[in-house]
């Protein structure tokens, strides 16, 4: 349990921003942290997709349930946060 | 008694260098100091200034120039202008003040430093015309805006703003400490007056001159032209010493120091003059768009002078291009959603007819920045101010101190430029910062932006009010709306309409 400060990059926003959040936290609590300095604010909520996270320039998402702790994720490091379809 | 013409005697009275034989040369002209890559004096000899004058000339035309200036304001103090003024107009003139009034006093003790050690007696002649320069624009820029305080206190500003850690002064500090405080006075010539003064003043003054007298403050147009004129002459100090050092081989330091200083420039006013021409200018009032206005007075002239000069374009051309018709779309945005943390109250500019109008300057608008502020517009007519404001900091870029930023929407494209130094994480906004640091990483890898100053607890409490606090901005001065949203009533009635309809 500590804090531990990421910079997120979501899509669709202008600006790279400061989001804090805990080594405890899953990488669907990341993004959920993010969201609530974009979503509403300057991109609006996409209810058909969920929040995936990335490190900047990785195709690939870190699975959904990984700790920050588990992610090797440096603080300060920028994540991407992209919308994914959710499929029915 | 006949007097001399001027050519008669200057180039004789301007031989002032001599050969020291009490202390060293570099005892004379310490090379930290001089700059003299390791060029002796006599190199510097050679040096040549375009634009002739004596003091004599000088004390003459300056009379002139502050009676000018003076009299205008002393004639119009009671025309209820500033009274009167688009909101928009009042905050132009905020930033102006904040941001350039001490710059220029600052800048005073950069020309004292070619004044005393350029070892090029040309420069020393024209930079002690250009001290006193500074030292006139910086009175000036303090004594206009001085009568507005008692009605306005975001006016202090004007005074105030160099001595506090709000984050746009910082950027600005950052960025002048860099190019004239710290330099030599011969990478002062080319970075501050060839690179900073010949490429970019031209854009914050004549631009700022044209739209002053548009808004009918002539007082404010009068000052801004009759300052102009000064820098137009002493931005002419670097051209010369280019032509020096190009003659002497030294090329790459010469290109090396023009390319840092013009990208931290174009920043700078990607930031200050870019919403003031796009955003706060009354729709009416608007002659060129930003870009436009760039590529005419900037672009164009800027190209011409390298070229002439023997130089190259900077490498980052492409990119500066490119960035022209983006990066103040997000520094406008940016500084709007944090307004709370400016000196001045943004004009949003973003009723339909300017919208319009930003589409057809910039095609792509609607979908980009739009799409952003379609959620803020929302907002505002549903009455949900919450949400159009932070609750945390932008990551701003480790070089030019601003917000890391791109363009959103259907375009976007934001992206960080991270860099590992000395086991610390840097992040910079454009390859161009990052680049800028990689050249002398010591010179800056010790300065904490805003956001590492927060990361380190040095902003108590870590909220908004602790921010506003950290950054010296007292209620009564916080940022806001210039229009008190009153735009948005547009909005509410076609939302209306829609409903109706
Ligand atoms: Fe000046
Ligand atoms: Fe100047």
């Amino acid at each position: 349990m500590a804090l531990f400060p990421l910079t997120s990059n979501f899509e669709g926003d202008f600006v790279l921003q400061l989001v804090a959040v805990d080594t405890e936290n899953t990488m669907d609590e990341v993004a959920a942290a993010a969201a609530v300095h974009s979503v509403g604010r300057r991109v609006r909520a996409r209810p058909d997709c969920i929040m995936r996270i990335r490190r900047q320039g990785a195709t690939d998402f870190l699975p959904r349930a990984m700790k920050v702790h588990e992610s090797g994720l440096k603080p300060t490091e920028t994540i991407e946060i992209i919308w994914e379809p959710v499929r029915h | 008694m006949a007097v001399l013409n001027r050519m008669d005697w200057y180039d004789l009275a301007r031989t002032t260098n001599w050969t020291p034989s009490y202390v060293t040369e570099d005892e004379l002209f310490p090379p930290k100091l001089s700059g003299d890559f390791g060029l002796p004096q006599n190199a510097w000899e050679k040096y040549d200034e375009p634009y002739k004058q004596t003091y004599p000339e000088y004390v003459k035309v300056q009379r002139d120039k502050d009676a000018g200036a003076y009299s205008v304001k002393a004639a119009l103090e009671r025309s209820r202008i500033f009274e009167n003024a688009d909101p928009g107009w009042k905050s132009v003139m905020k930033a102006h003040y904040g941001a350039i009034a001490r710059g220029e006093y600052a800048a005073a003790s950069a020309e004292a430093r070619m004044m005393r050690f350029s070892k090029a007696p040309g420069m020393r002649n024209m930079s002690t015309l250009g001290c006193l320069d500074e030292i006139r624009h910086g009175q000036m820029q303090l004594y206009f805006p001085h009568e507005h305080v008692a009605k306005d206190r975001q006016m202090d500003w004007a005074f105030k703003a160099y001595d506090t850690n709000e984050w746009a002064m910082i950027a600005a500090r950052h960025f002048f400490d860099d190019i004239m405080m710290t330099r030599d006075a011969i990478s002062v010539s080319i970075m501050l007056t060839f690179s900073f003064e010949t490429g970019f003043t031209n854009m914050q003054f004549l631009g700022l001159a044209a739209d002053a007298a548009e808004a009918g403050d002539h007082t404010f147009a009068n000052l801004i032209s009759s300052i102009q004129t000064d820098e137009s002459r002493h931005a002419q100090i670097g051209g010369p010493a280019l032509k020096v050092l190009i003659e002497n081989g030294q090329k790459a330091e010469a290109q090396k120091r023009v390319d840092i200083a013009v990208w931290g420039a174009w920043k700078l006013f990607s930031v200050l003059t870019g919403p003031i021409m796009d955003y706060y200018t009354p729709l009416e009032h608007r002659k060129q768009s930003f870009k436009e206005f760039m590529e005419e007075w900037i672009v164009a002239q800027f190209e011409r002078a390298l070229t002439d000069m023997g130089l190259d374009l900077p490498w980052y051309w492409d990119i500066f291009l490119k960035d022209i018709a983006q990066t103040h779309h997000g520094m406008h945005l940016g500084s709007y959603f944090w307004r709370p943390t400016l000196w001045w109250n943004p004009a949003a500019g973003v009723t339909p007819d300017e919208r319009a109008w930003l589409e057809a300057k910039y095609p792509g608008w609607n979908d980009t920045w739009g799409q952003c502020w379609d959620v803020f517009i929302d907002n505002v007519v549903d009455g949900n101010m919450a949400m159009t404001y932070p609750e945390t900091l932008p990551y701003v870029c480790n070089m030019c101190q601003l917000p890391i930023l791109g363009t959103p929407g259907k375009g976007w494209n934001v992206k960080d430029y991270p860099l590992e130094y000395n086991g610390r994480l840097y992040h910079f906004g454009s390859e161009v910062d990052r680049w800028v640091f990689e050249q002398e990483p010591e010179r800056y890898a010790g300065h904490l932006s805003i956001v590492d100053r927060f990361l380190a607890g040095m902003i108590q409490p870590m909220d908004l009010g602790g921010a506003l606090q950290y950054m010296n901005i007292a209620p009564g001065e916080i940022g806001d709306d210039a229009h008190n949203y009153a735009w948005a009533e547009v909005y509410r009635a076609l939302r209306a309409a829609k409903k109706a309809g």
